[in-house]
């Protein structure tokens, strides 16, 4: 789900960096509304670098395998450190293994970043009640993961229709990218699945990470 | 893990190892932005030819850019075999049943030009100055001290934590676990891998911050950064702020006849 280089027109470019730019400017004034606001950063950069190496982890999906993208994870986890996490992270694959681009860093950070975001609310909602139970972190984990890859493939999506070149077949075009987004699915599943997993698997071992950083 | 391989040629010498970080920065971006634009074939050529002499002159080795580009060249044959069979209207050439477009060749030599002149341009931006450097460049530059710190630290812990998947993976190995399968315990391995990774990195991070503190971190110390622009890096600047300017301005008056996309 990472546009690379030379593909989109520079309105478009521009206007990623502007609106990751907006966004990481609204974090970093979130993130310094707090007493302390680098305490949290090393906690914030060493989870950014595991989760950057946990997306390297191939999960068999016969007759292939799939990544992790983590990014509501990420979300649930990091809260306002996650668009800056993101950010760092497509940086990050941009100039080390060419994955992305450096002309589209913006957008490709909205992709992933702003359903991280969403993600962050979503997790959110186990503080709602008495108590939060393992089967309510269990189900919001899921959704989160869920919820944020469907929103990642959307907004690709959407980027995708709005900029192709003009001359292609439209019907093969659209029959292409709804081909890609039911590709998705098994793939939102798994994602939805490992992110349940990971936070039950958080709270038991260290219950204090899932309070944020 | 490679991820050192981005400084692998960082210390050589030439005009842009020697370029003062910022400068560079500026510079190379605006020529990027400045090639995204490029749509004329005309101005395409220009792109190359400006492209190969930036690299040529940064001393980089051929290998260095071939490197690079062993995984991207997968979206750029992709690209290659499929826009000529579907864009497009002007069938010039058929190889059976399928027949080459015009417009799916031109928009799939300007696309796959523009990647590699971008590509090989950011190489050459993050090959010939250390990877920290840069990063200090940009926090000169004002980028936020949170954002650069963040950086600058999980850069230096990736590797760390790189290894210890590697470490985790191979002892599972060891073990005789066997991950090919797909089921809910193929799925609970890398999930309770990557939740060691996490509790391990979130531990470590502690004993970091306590570290840093010792040694001032978090103090309202004013940031001095070590770099000085002369006037040849200012004179560099100037070309390639003028050569961006160029292909912007030669696209505006050569783009009527572009390829449209």
């Amino acid at each position: 789900m990472h546009i690379p280089d030379g593909i989109l027109p520079v309105p478009l470019t521009a206007g990623g960096y502007a609106i990751a730019a907006a966004a990481t400017w609204y974090s970093v004034r979130r993130i310094n509304q707090k007493e302390d606001p680098r305490e949290n950063v090393p906690k914030a950069a060493l989870l950014t670098a595991a989760f950057f190496v946990a997306s390297w982890i191939h999960i068999p999906v016969p007759p292939a395998s799939v990544h992790l993208v983590l990014n509501g994870l990420l979300g649930a986890i990091l809260g306002y450190f996650a668009f800056p996490a993101i950010i760092i992270g497509l940086f990050f694959q941009a100039v080390m293994f060419q994955h992305g681009g450096l002309t589209t860093l913006g957008v490709n950070a909205v992709i992933m970043g702003a359903p991280a975001i969403v993600a962050h609310y979503v997790f959110r909602l186990r503080r709602l009640g008495n108590k939060e139970s393992r089967a309510k972190i269990a189900i919001l984990g899921f959704l989160s993961g869920s919820t944020a890859v469907a929103i990642s493939v959307a907004i690709f999506i959407a980027v995708l229709l709005t900029n192709l070149p003009s001359q292609l077949d439209t019907v093969a075009e659209t029959a292409a990218i709804y081909a890609l987004a039911l590709a998705y699915l098994p793939v939102m599943t798994i994602e939805g699945v490992i992110t349940s997993l990971l936070v039950l698997f958080i709270q038991r071992v260290r219950p204090a990470i899932l309070d944020g950083v | 893990m490679k991820l050192e391989a981005i400084d692998q040629y960082a210390t050589l010498r030439s005009p842009f190892h020697s370029w003062d970080p910022r400068c560079k920065l500026i510079g190379f971006m605006a020529l990027i932005f400045a090639f995204s634009f490029v749509r004329d074939l005309r101005v395409l050529l220009a792109m190359a030819v400006a492209t190969i002499t930036i690299y040529l002159v940064s001393g980089l080795p051929v290998s260095f850019i071939v490197s690079r580009l062993r995984y991207p060249s997968l979206f750029l044959l992709v690209l290659l075999l499929i826009l000529p069979l579907i864009s497009g209207q002007t069938i010039v050439t058929s190889i059976g049943p399928l027949g080459i477009r015009q417009e799916g060749l031109n928009g799939a030599l300007l696309i796959a030009t523009r990647f590699l002149a971008i590509l090989t341009t950011g190489s050459v931006l993050f090959g010939t100055a250390p990877f920290l450097t840069t990063i200090k460049a940009m926090r000169a530059l004002g980028l936020p001290a949170i954002l650069a710190d963040m950086v600058l630290l999980a850069f230096r812990y990736l590797h760390e934590i790189g290894d210890d998947l590697q470490r985790m993976q191979m002892s599972m190995k060891l073990r005789g676990v066997r991950s090919s399968r797909f089921n809910l315990r193929s799925l609970r391995i890398p999930a309770w891998m990557s939740g060691s990774m996490l509790v391990r990195s979130y531990e470590r991070s502690d004993s970091i911050y306590k570290a840093m503190v010792m040694r001032g971190y978090g103090q309202a110390t004013h940031y001095r950064d070590d770099f000085h622009a002369r006037a040849s890096d200012i004179s560099i600047l100037v070309v390639f702020l003028l050569a961006a300017g160029g292909f912007v301005v030669g696209e505006m008056i050569c783009g009527r006849g572009s390829v449209p996309l």
